[in-house]
């Protein structure tokens, strides 16, 4: 297939059909063509099954396979990794049983361990080069304009599928709904190619949760007292400060608990990024941050603001995250808050592995807005089950302690050496400082010292930086 | 001294490991109500297992059982080093008594005064000398009582107020009694009039309870100010009795000053030595 040129763009009428035969007919599927996906549509995604039965079912081979995030609702890929139909596949972010399956079957070619930010840059720089991008939208009209915030079954934002729409060389949405028209769509209909109409793209009850909640749990309440604490402390909860974090509910507590102290000191954020929760919506409607900036809605809450608020602006991945592209949000960011399955002296992150070396997750925008905040602050409990979370050595690096300022524990808090102005700040608080040694000496006085047993077996793949550079191997374990 | 008293079970691992991160200014492990009575031993073992090994930096009671034959057993598992007391339930002047006779020397004792009968004899309890604070049980008293709780306190008002009197008479600590549902709206309200009330500490019995409890029974920011000022003013003229804003300040007020100012400092809220 031809590289799409995305200097020169013609409004041909996109292709529509109820028949994913008839589409995919059009497309000229081949083996080893390269399909992109996305997780807006998270663990209620119909397409990304539909899509991969269809192309096995033509048997194809070798594909090159690019999606966003795979949850554990995308079993089609685990037959697809049974029939040996994959070559490489190139992702962000892994959850649910595609782990296990992997380390089982296998794949002939690599699994790359993307970033969001990274995939942003590496499909507009060439280096994912898409053949067919399979976008599920929730509504589009009959020109190609799409969105995820009208039709039956909403997402919110697209973030994740813009740069696929424009650089795959041919998109496809797949929608449950066409209207007459879109009101500010965030795929235009410029980039599409084909419209595939569908009963139904999800099941609404895997699309937005209805769980994230902040956490109970006293451990992880003190965390986020400590976190306020420390924030308050640095002098960082400023006029105009700028803030992410994620929708865990540690982070969730964090993000209730910073909205409520700008509110006790009269102050106003700049901005919010990142995923977006009806916390984060909470402080938008109550004055209490200026804008919201919106790659991937959580709930329902920031759908609807999304929707209707002008302050609640939809962006790209690229936008977001996209180390190569100047505009990128989180270039402004004061302070990121993040998580981590594993942290070690060197302040290198992990959360894309467990300690066996099992697949559990990815970075997701971890090290991209790690690199990028002037503040990034990793909270977890010291002790992740029975196994303490500090390391010798992480098992894999998804972002490296460079780019990691401190951590934050229920039982201390290490600041990276390399941050002398935090020492210096922080020489008189009153706060559990410590260096990260002690604090991992702690972790092994109630754990005891974890025999360690580095990954190993064939390498699979590899983590790649948001930069393009290959980082840690990742291996298909033996036995 | 202590703002907040939590209890946790005593055969709980992820609680007693924890039980120094939960920032209660006392921790009571609990070997009687939280424990079947299959499980005394199980609590009793671990709890002493994990004192010896892991020494938590916090002050440690345990609550133990009411009858001879439990408490007997409980004893023997105190290790004696990490633990300041023990809670005794039920309390009343002759079971106090006996359990005297056996309690190891180091141990003192904080009365739980949970029955109607023990309000008869509150007086009596206060003035034993290893009665360090009387603790109100209000479950347990309006179970007895056929009384209902709500956040107003009403039905608790004489019980919590008599036994203010007696420990404030006697120099004890009073420590005002838990709030069973984790209703914040609710926690708050009752903390409140127990704090107005001249309770000394509040006890909780989930960890989300305590930053609540001990924000509240923590000197503000202005009562330590004026300790301040009262304290410089006595130790610069070397009376007991002087004006200050025009008020008559006299002992009471500056033994007050002085105990608000050590638990200030106690809990890090002493902003250092100015007076201004």
């Amino acid at each position: 297939m031809k590289k799409r040129d995305v200097t020169v763009w013609t409004e041909a009428i996109p292709l529509i059909s109820k028949s994913l035969e008839t589409l995919l007919d059009f497309v000229k599927p081949s083996d080893g063509m390269a399909c992109s996906f996305h997780h807006h549509f998270r663990n209620g995604d119909n397409v990304l099954n539909m899509v991969m039965e269809a192309l096995m079912d033509r048997d194809l081979t070798n594909l090159e396979l690019y999606p966003s995030g795979i949850f554990p609702v995308h079993t089609s890929l685990i037959r697809a990794l049974k029939e040996n139909r994959i070559r490489n596949l190139t992702t962000n972010y892994i959850s649910g049983p595609f782990a296990d399956a992997l380390n089982t079957y296998g794949l002939t070619g690599e699994l790359t361990m993307q970033t969001h930010g990274g995939r942003a840059r590496a499909i507009i720089e060439g280096e994912n080069a898409i053949d067919v991008a399979f976008i599920a939208v929730s509504a589009c009209d009959e020109k190609g304009n799409a969105t995820g915030l009208e039709g039956d079954n909403v997402c919110g934002s697209l973030g994740y599928a813009i740069e696929d729409a424009i650089h795959a060389k041919k998109t496809i949405l797949i929608t449950d709904t066409i209207q007459t028209t879109i009101t500010n769509p965030q795929i235009r209909s410029k980039w599409v190619d084909g419209i595939l109409h569908v009963p139904s793209i999800g099941d609404p009850r895997g699309i937005v949760s209805g769980t994230l909640s902040i956490t109970k749990d006293p451990l992880g309440l003190k965390i986020a007292r400590d976190t306020i604490r420390f924030l308050d402390e640095s002098g960082m909860i400023e006029k105009d400060v700028s803030f992410q974090s994620g929708a865990g509910g540690i982070s969730l507590a964090i993000t209730k608990m910073f909205t409520e102290t700008l509110e006790e000191k009269g102050l106003s954020a700049s901005f919010f990024t990142g995923g977006i929760t009806k916390h984060h919506v909470n402080a938008l409607e109550k004055g209490l941050v200026k804008d919201l900036y919106d790659v991937q809605c959580f709930d329902l809450d920031a759908i609807r603001s999304l929707r209707e608020n002008p302050r609640h602006h939809f962006m790209s991945a690229s936008d977001y995250a996209n180390p190569n592209n100047d505009h990128r949000k989180i270039k402004d960011l004061s302070i990121v808050i993040l998580g981590a399955a594993e942290v070690d002296l060197d302040f290198n992150v992990n959360v894309t592995t467990d300690s066996s070396g099992t697949i559990i997750g990815g970075s997701g925008g971890h090290s991209d807005t790690a690199e990028d905040a002037a503040l990034s602050i990793i909270v977890s409990p010291l002790l992740k089950g029975r196994m303490p979370l500090i390391k010798d050595r992480v098992t894999s690096i998804t972002t490296p302690g460079q780019s990691v300022d401190v951590i934050i524990t229920e039982r201390g808090i290490a600041i990276n050496p390399k941050r002398h102005d935090l020492l210096e700040r922080f020489k008189n608080t009153t706060l559990p400082l410590m260096s990260i040694e002690s604090l991992q000496k702690k972790a092994h006085a109630l754990s005891g010292v974890p025999k360690h047993s580095p990954a190993k077996g064939r390498v699979i793949g590899h983590i790649e930086s948001r930069h393009g550079q290959k980082g840690d191997a990742l291996y298909r374990k033996e036995g | 001294m202590a703002r907040s008293y939590l209890f946790i079970p005593g055969n709980v691992p992820r609680m007693l490991q924890n039980m120094d991160v939960y920032e209660a200014d006392v921790i009571i492990i609990d070997w009687e109500d939280a424990i079947a009575p299959g499980e005394k031993d199980e609590a009793r073992i671990l709890s002493e297992t994990f004192l010896k090994k892991h020494a938590p930096d916090v002050e440690i009671y345990i609550r133990i059982n009411a009858e001879p034959s439990l408490y007997e057993a409980d004893l023997a598992h105190i290790p004696l080093n990490h633990v300041k007391g023990v809670v005794y339930p039920k309390s009343d002047t002759a079971s106090l008594s006996k359990l005297l006779k056996v309690l190891p020397d180091s141990l003192d004792i904080i009365a739980l005064i949970e029955t109607p009968g023990a309000f008869f004899d509150i007086k009596t309890i206060a003035a034993m000398e290893r009665i360090s604070a009387l603790f109100l049980g209000a479950e347990d008293l309006c179970s007895e009582l056929g009384a209902t709780r709500d956040p107003s306190g009403d039905a608790i008002l004489f019980a919590r107020s008599t036994l203010i009197m007696a420990a404030k008479a006697y120099g004890k600590d009073a420590v005002d009694t838990p709030w069973a549902d984790l209703d914040a709206n609710n926690l708050q309200k009752d903390a409140a009039r127990a704090k107005n009330l001249g309770f000394d500490a509040k006890s909780a019995i989930h960890p989300n309870q305590v930053p609540l409890i001990n924000r509240l029974f923590s000197p503000g920011a202005e009562q330590i100010k004026d300790a301040k000022r009262i304290i410089a003013m006595h130790e610069r003229k070397g009376t007991m009795r002087f004006s200050l804003d025009g008020k008559m300040v006299d002992k009471p007020i500056i033994q007050r000053a002085y105990k608000l100012l050590e638990k200030a400092r106690r809990y890090g809220l002493d902003g250092g030595d100015s007076v201004d």
